[in-house]
């Protein structure tokens, strides 16, 4: 399809670029413990753009047999309204595609029984007398085709699964919800799932007696899912479009400590068994892992091809698209290392799921474990600045967790908190496509009622 | 097409069948400060299959592929067999309906070229760009569609419905040094073309704000006396009562159902809240629901008790209540789940301003405009754009990052004023539910006061 695609583009523009994507999902619904659902998505899409007289148009279409002399019709309008862009389609590499597993026969091969069973399994385990359960099953298949104009090439199949548990426990007018998935490009092992089932057990456990929140500048331990809004400032900021526009405040900043000196961040879409990785990104530049930020030293910002031209850098193979809209930059896996006397510490923990708070309450004598925030990601994120309600939340006193908190807000700025980090704990973890142990830091403003 | 949907359901082996196809027609422009970043037209379409046998399961098959139709009725039908049930899953009763409901164009957007399009996105970026030199970035964004959506069941409906929508937004960042700070337009309408072309002063205030916001001080953090304007009154009652009255969260869960027993009190007397899917050119406002039900007006809350809620088919039958014309999806990808469509509170005493709320307020905060929501159910978050304090009675300094924590047994409570002064707020964005999102919804609201609230920040 593409091939033909780039030959019907070829005269009538400048250059041409075009991904394929087809999917298929399978995914099955438990609903208060009891299986309701159970579904399929096929859907395929294809995605072209082109350079005409140096200007930039795009467009898709999900059409079952796409018309290639209309699409190219329709990016060429759309280029006619478009910017002049200097624009370089990479050529062909001249070696193979970096080697990395994206395709796994056992995900791909489960049957829908095998789907129900893995969820029935979960609800069985989870299940509790005051507690509604909820858990999903989705499988993925995905096959992708990218090429271009001067001639680069890329195919590659992938696969993914999401098993996730959702626990809700209504007494009163107390409501508690308590949630945890497994996301990986293979199958859970009977390890994955039984550490799924243990994460919701020790945090629905130590939630179930509520006390009042403490107030004031405190220690507060992030777990890797309590981090997002921590985060989401530094992947906002670290992205190519945002310094190009001036609107990074870490813009010009490449190279300063701004953070503790034991963090490393990187990029890496090589990551083997995570459904983000890839060998190719979708503007075909082969992947290569980024590292964003070195021993506490803003490192490198990402890049698609429309931006490092703009920048003029290299991209950094962070290009993304789907089926309409132009490329954009994305991040595949977002990966934090610790380096602690130099060592570095390894890849996920196949261990049992260690306790609550990573090992580091210890020395807390009054604060607070944040594992879920309300709102993440709603207010003016790029400033570092941050202020949501708990939904997840435990008090720590004496370096043990007293029970859960309700009806506290925490605030404080991403950057500030990042520069000195009280700890960094041993319970890493993916998370989605993130991959991080939970994180100490001190003087995060607690407010309550 | 609805001749060839019929007979597929015809086909179909289950005892019951439905076949949702869209065609969606949009397009779509956005600038990145001065710069274009995409002007394009897009054609979408696809199909979506629910399938239910007795002692079964739900089957559900969605695909780009209309060739494939009865393929995927058959699909979708063994996948609701694969599934056994011990208590059967029930759809309440409903009349069948057939009818062609086309909403207003009010400028069919099809028309109108992509270039001018541009040219008016083009000006309302301007105008955003020109507030200031502090204004170093903007995301502009115009979209419009025009969807096709036809419906039929096995039990004989067949709808074809006709539904515009156009969105333009505008994010203004405003920069000093380090600090950064932004204002966000958005607004949404179920219309055309020609409803959005006077919006150039709302492009301005908000990049103003953006600056103005450089020099206002974080708010301090605890708890206060909170007045809400339209707008966040607005998300206010979405996050804090909307999500729970959404009947697929109690509806197999018996505790649930007892926190949300009807007759409740959740509010003083002067707090009433409803949806309505019917509306006028609302942006959530739809003829029939993703089920083929009928929209209406539902009342929620009256007086301050709980009064109804939103329902599918299968939750009204459930807990024996009527359905409710709230099943909706976003697209032929996904399931009809329950959703809010226009979610309101409704003004209190006519003439009752804005002045009567604040006059007694010693020390309190004017949270305006919103950035978002957010529910857990019992607790929420609504993101103020920017606020006020209130000093003895009066307005004083600007004030950001007012972020606002709630309890839906507490805050709701502490409503003690509202005002007359009713407005829909028609925004872009959506909602998101259950992967769902952004699924078109619009909030109304007048001022609203309430008792303290607890605000987030330093303390």
């Amino acid at each position: 399809m593409i091939e033909r695609l780039l030959e019907r583009a070829r005269g009538k523009v400048d250059g041409a670029d075009a991904l394929w994507r087809r999917e298929e999902q399978t995914a099955v619904a438990f609903e208060s413990g009891r299986l309701k659902a159970a579904g399929i998505a096929e859907e395929a899409g294809l995605n072209l753009r082109v350079l005409s007289h140096g200007r930039m148009g795009v467009a898709g279409t999900t059409a079952a047999t796409p018309d290639p002399d209309a699409l190219v019709a329709r990016a060429r309008a759309s280029a006619d309204l478009g910017e002049v862009v200097d624009l370089a389609f990479p050529a062909a590499s001249t070696g193979p595609l970096p080697p990395i597993p994206t395709f796994f026969d056992r995900t791909a091969n489960a049957s829908l029984d095998d789907l129900i069973r893995m969820g029935r399994m979960l609800v069985e385990r989870l299940s509790r007398p005051d507690c509604q359960i909820n858990v999903a099953v989705e499988r993925e298949i995905a096959e992708t085709a990218v090429g271009n104009s001067a001639g680069a090439r890329g195919e590659y199949r992938a696969t993914g699964i999401a098993v996730t548990a959702d626990v809700t426990r209504i007494v009163g007018d107390d409501v508690l919800m308590v949630y945890d998935q497994y996301v990986g490009a293979d199958m859970p092992g009977d390890t994955d799932l039984e550490m799924l089932v243990r994460s919701v057990e020790t945090r629905l456990t130590a939630a179930l007696k509520v006390v009042t929140p403490p107030e004031g500048a405190l220690p507060v331990v992030f777990t890797p899912a309590g981090l997002a809004a921590v985060v989401l400032p530094l992947e906002q900021a670290l992205s190519g479009k945002t310094v190009l526009q001036g609107s990074s405040p870490l813009a010009g900043k490449v190279g300063a400590m701004l953070f503790d000196q034991r963090l490393s961040i990187e990029d890496d879409p090589l990551t083997p068994g995570r459904p983000a990785s890839r060998p190719i990104d979708d503007e075909c530049v082969p992947s290569r892992c980024t590292a964003l930020v070195e021993r506490g030293a803003v490192g490198r910002f990402v890049y698609d091809l429309e931006t490092a031209a703009r920048a003029k850098t290299q991209s950094t193979g962070n290009g993304r698209r789907g089926v309409f809209g132009k490329p954009h930059i994305g991040y595949t896996n977002i990966l934090f290392r610790m380096l602690d006397g130099g060592g570095r510490h390894g890849l996920p923990l196949s261990a049992p799921t260690p306790e609550l708070g990573g090992g580091l309450l210890r020395d807390i004598a009054d604060g607070l474990v944040v594992d879920d925030l309300i709102g993440v990601g709603q207010g003016n994120v790029i400033s570092g600045a941050f202020s949501h309600p708990v939904g997840l939340a435990y008090r720590v006193q004496r370096g043990e967790i007293t029970g859960r908190v309700k009806d506290a807000a925490v605030a404080g700025n991403a950057y500030d908190l990042l520069k000195q980090i009280g700890g960094f704990g041993n319970d890493g973890r993916w998370l989605g496509s993130r991959w991080s142990p939970s994180l100490l830091l001190d003087g995060v403003s607690v407010a309550r009622r | 097409l609805k001749d060839r949907l019929a007979a597929a359901v015809t086909q179909s082996r289950a005892a019951y069948t439905e076949i949702r196809v869209e065609r969606t027609w949009s397009s779509a422009v956005a600038f990145r400060g001065r710069r274009l970043e995409t002007a394009t037209v897009s054609e979408d379409q696809g199909g979506f299959v629910r399938a239910l046998n007795k002692g079964c399961g739900w089957g559900i098959a969605a695909f780009t592929s209309l060739d494939e139709l009865p393929a995927m009725v058959a699909r979708a039908d063994e996948l609701s067999r694969a599934i056994r049930l011990d208590e059967p899953i029930r759809l309440a009763d409903a009349t069948p309906q057939t009818a062609d409901a086309v909403l207003d164009l009010d400028g069919d957007v099809r028309g109108v070229s992509l270039a001018e399009k541009k040219k008016l996105l083009d000006r309302y970026n301007g105008a955003m760009l020109a507030v200031s030199d502090r204004i170093v970035d903007t995301q502009s964004s115009y979209r419009d569609e025009v969807s096709e959506v036809w419906y039929v069941n096995s039990e004989g409906a067949a709808i074809y419905q006709l539904r515009p929508e156009v969105v333009i937004s505008g994010t203004a960042i405003g920069r000093r040094d380090g600090t950064i700070e932004k204002g966000l337009e958005s607004i949404g309408l179920r219309k055309g073309w020609n409803t959005v072309q006077q919006f150039d002063n709302q492009f301005r205030i908000v990049a103003q704000r953006a600056v103005d916001l450089l020099d206002a001080p974080r708010v301090k953090g605890g708890a206060y006396p909170v007045i809400l304007d339209n707008e966040l009154a607005g998300v206010f009652i979405h996050e804090a009562f909307g999500h729970l009255s959404e009947a697929d969260f109690v509806y197999e869960n018996p505790q649930a159902r007892e926190m949300m027993t009807l007759g409740r009190r959740f509010g003083k007397p002067v707090l009433n809240v409803g949806d309505n899917g019917a509306a006028a050119g609302l942006r959530g406002t739809l003829p029939y629901d993703d089920e083929g039900t009928p929209t209406q007006d539902t009342p929620l809350i009256k007086e301050g008790v709980l009064v109804g809620r939103l329902h599918s088919r299968e939750t009204a039958a459930k807990l024996g209540e009527r359905p409710t014309g709230n099943a909706r999806a976003i697209s032929f990808r996904h399931p009809p789940i329950v959703r809010m469509t226009n979610t309101y509170i409704a003004p209190g005493k006519p003439g009752a301003g804005f002045k009567e709320l604040i006059g007694d307020i010693k020390l309190g905060v004017y949270a305006c405009g919103a950035f978002g929501g957010q529910t857990m159910l019992e607790n929420f978050s609504f993101t103020a754009g920017w606020g006020y304090m209130i000093r003895d009675g009066q307005l004083a300094e600007l004030v950001k990052d007012v972020v606002l924590a709630g309890n839906l047994f507490q805050t709701l409570d502490r409503i003690d004023h509202i005002a007359g002064d009713f407005t829909w707020n028609q925004m872009g964005g959506g909602c998101g539910k259950g992967g769902q999102f952004p699924l078109p919804v619009t909030e109304g609201a007048p001022h609203v006061r309430i008792e303290e609230a607890l605000i987030g920040g330093d303390v």
